[in-house]
């Protein structure tokens, strides 16, 4: 991994063509005005998915995730936010994110560099399942509060780059 | 179903759903959320608390038509391609294929060369990620392993980190002559009417040729593991043979003008359980000879074969249920149409009793066979002095008006199926996934699982792993969104009595 690269990656995950499924894409869209002149920091989406994941995380020192979720017990809109290990508790039956902590340890067990903390924001959606480029409205209005707090979250990492004890993940 | 019929089951849905909805307020469930985009498995018992039906339900991507209606034909290989993340390289060849039919062009013979490289690496690819990621957790690991351990990182230590190692580099070299053709793996823009957007340069053909041999040792080692770990152990063996998973069907393959399986192009042969034919078609004329039934109180349509009828879920010599997927290729075909791989396949049908083969647990010994003809075909192609070719396209200059296009998806048979304007803009836009074609004896594995473990009412513990296990060695495709982290087969089973009011739900990720 050349050195240049940045230490914090906020990744937004997503596909734009099944409504509500595009939401972690938006919010890194708005992200990335606020974080452009952090060099630190790089704002990334992809419409990848699997081993994908294991290829962009490495080498990072800490990663933000952004995505939609469906656990059903949340209005559409509402933004969880959790670490690798908290995903299993919280989403009971949606099949994004199961696989992060997976993820990393496979990292690490190839030897990988992976990431100290990765923070997960998952956006509770209504409709991930239809074809169309539309959010259903209360997603769509979540966009802007979901962005800033993600953004908070990034600086914070950012300030505690290479410092020990750093923000908690 | 014509109107009537249709109303009918409509207005019977709904009194149906209302005496639910009324009923379910005196009933204990377990409190789980309803979800889309999960296998969903509905079990409906008599009234002595036995199994009388199980269904399995494949959950539609809703608003496909709608959602194409008005965009140009052209689009399509890309649209397509972005809804299915596991299988878009698929997709994408499906439809650039129905472009070929709607233009009525064919492609240029280096551009058919190269989606043919581009298709084989993909099945390479993708057969290998289910190999050691969704089906390997239960073989490599072991089937009676916690859950913990069934998964790749209990696959790379029952491996070795070495071969781990190997197993991800290899994809990503798979995967980056993908992106050579068609920019993203994801959202390729190599397909087109008449041939392909790009040539392969001559100072581009080693590394291909390099990459082509270690596809090839990749494939043969895959296949030295499944045998060493798999097959040599009795308990597996014992497993794939066993009576809960072995169902005669006919069975659905596309195969080359020698009867042998081939993944892109060819025509469709069916085989009945016995192994005889029962019909060989070319792929537009799919609608003579496959037919769909909708099952009252579901929302499920099977698909049969026309000339046997609907039968329900019976299996044997008369059967008109069908699979499609790598055992059902295998056992549609004579051989393969590689060396090594052919002789993969005359071991596999001597070691299991001959052709066909009925258990659909051998799916996964089958899909290791066919990632060998995959790597041997891109050996093949890289070799051939076309391949360099820059005459890659031709322009068509047809009216578009209708069009096809077929091809054999990792897990079975893939149709598109487009109409347009004269301008080429999409009037109608149809597709039968790999899972659609398998849906029948899907719900018919389900169904002997749930009849096992269900009685009188009361359910044995282990009832979702054995379904789980059932219903994954089809791998069916749920339609998820593009970023799902594979190894997880979300299901939901529902369990409703004979008045086909809910007893309980289960669920698990």
């Amino acid at each position: 991994m050349p050195d240049s690269t940045p230490a914090i990656l906020v990744l937004g995950l997503g596909n734009d063509i099944l409504t509500d499924d595009a939401v972690g894409l938006h919010v890194v869209r708005t992200v990335r005005e606020h974080l452009a002149r952090e060099p630190d920091i790089e704002v990334k989406a992809t419409t990848e998915m699997g081993l994908a994941l294991l290829d962009e995380i490495a080498g990072r020192e800490s990663v933000v995730l952004v995505d939609a979720v469906q656990t059903g017990q949340a209005a559409p809109g509402h933004v969880h936010e959790l670490g690798p290990d908290d995903l299993a508790k919280v989403l009971t039956t949606s099949p994004h994110f199961l696989g992060v902590g997976e993820t990393i340890t496979l990292g690490m067990m190839l030897g990988l560099p992976m990431p100290q903390h990765v923070r997960i924001f998952a956006i509770e959606v209504k409709d991930p399942f239809t074809l169309g480029t539309q959010m259903t409205p209360a997603v769509e209005q979540a966009v802007g509060a979901a962005a800033a707090r993600v953004v908070v979250r990034a600086r914070e990492l950012a300030s505690a780059v290479g410092r020990a004890g750093a923000v908690a993940g | 179903m014509d109107d009537a019929a249709k109303q009918a089951f409509n207005q019977g849905n709904l009194r149906a759903n209302a005496a639910y909805a009324a009923a379910k307020r005196n009933l204990t469930i377990d409190p789980v959320t309803r979800l889309e985009g999960h296998g969903k498995i509905d079990i409906y018992l008599d009234n002595q608390g036995d199994v009388e039906r199980a269904y399995f339900q494949v959950p539609e991507l809703r608003g496909f038509e709608v959602f194409s209606l008005g965009r140009p034909a052209e689009d399509m290989p890309q649209i397509t391609s972005r809804i299915c993340g596991v299988c878009p390289t698929a997709h994408h060849m499906a439809a650039t294929k129905a472009l070929d039919a709607l233009y009525q062009i064919e492609p240029t013979p280096a551009g058919r060369k190269i989606r043919e490289l581009v298709y084989h690496t993909f099945m390479l690819e993708d057969h290998a990620l289910h190999v050691f990621i969704l089906g390997g957790p239960d073989f490599i690991v072991g089937p009676e392993a916690p859950p913990a351990e069934r998964n790749i990182v209990g696959v790379i230590g029952k491996v070795g980190i070495d071969a781990g190692k190997r197993v991800i580099a290899t994809r990503r070299r798979l995967r980056e002559l993908i992106a050579y053709f068609g920019g993203k793996v994801v959202h390729p823009v190599l397909g087109q009417p008449g041939g392909v957007s790009k040539a392969l340069k001559k100072e581009d053909l080693p590394k291909f040729q390099e990459l082509a041999q270690d596809a090839v040792g990749f494939a043969e080692w895959t296949l030295q593991v499944f045998r060493q770990i798999v097959l040599g152990n009795p308990e597996y063996v014992k497993l794939i043979t066993s009576d809960a998973y072995t169902h005669k069907t006919c069975y659905m393959g596309m195969v080359d003008e020698q009867n042998r399986v081939s993944f892109y192009d060819g025509m469709l042969r069916v085989v009945d359980c016995e192994g005889r034919e029962v019909c060989k078609f070319a792929p537009k004329d799919y609608r003579q000879y496959i037919a769909e039934h909708v099952e009252p109180w579901s929302y499920m349509k099977f698909t049969f074969l026309k000339q046997r009828g609907w039968q329900e879920f019976v299996e044997g010599p008369q059967t008109g249920i069908y699979a499609v997927g790598p055992l059902a290729r295998l056992n549609a075909a004579d051989g393969m149409a590689t060396p090594r791989a052919q002789a993969a396949y005359a071991q596999f049908f001597q070691t299991l009793g001959g052709r066909p083969v009925h258990h659909t647990l051998a799916n996964h010994w089958a899909r290791v066979i066919e990632m060998l003809q995959a790597a041997e075909r891109i050996v093949e192609l890289t070799n051939d002095p076309e391949i360099t070719s820059p005459e890659v396209r031709r322009i068509p200059t047809a009216t578009p008006a209708e069009g096809m296009g077929v091809v054999e998806a990792p897990r079975g048979t893939l149709f598109h199926h487009y109409q347009t304007d004269s301008r080429g803009l999409i009037t109608m836009a149809n597709m039968v996934v790999a899972t659609g074609n398998n849906a029948a004896r899907i719900a018919m594995s389900v169904e002997k699982a749930a009849k096992g473990l269900i009685k009188g009412g009361h359910v044995s513990a282990g009832l979702l792993n054995k379904i789980e296990m059932a219903f994954r060695a089809y791998d069916p495709c749920l339609g998820c969104a593009t970023h799902t982290l594979p190894g997880h087969t979300p299901l939901m089973v529902s369990i409703f009595d004979h008045h086909h009011l809910l007893l309980r739900e289960l669920s698990q990720e």
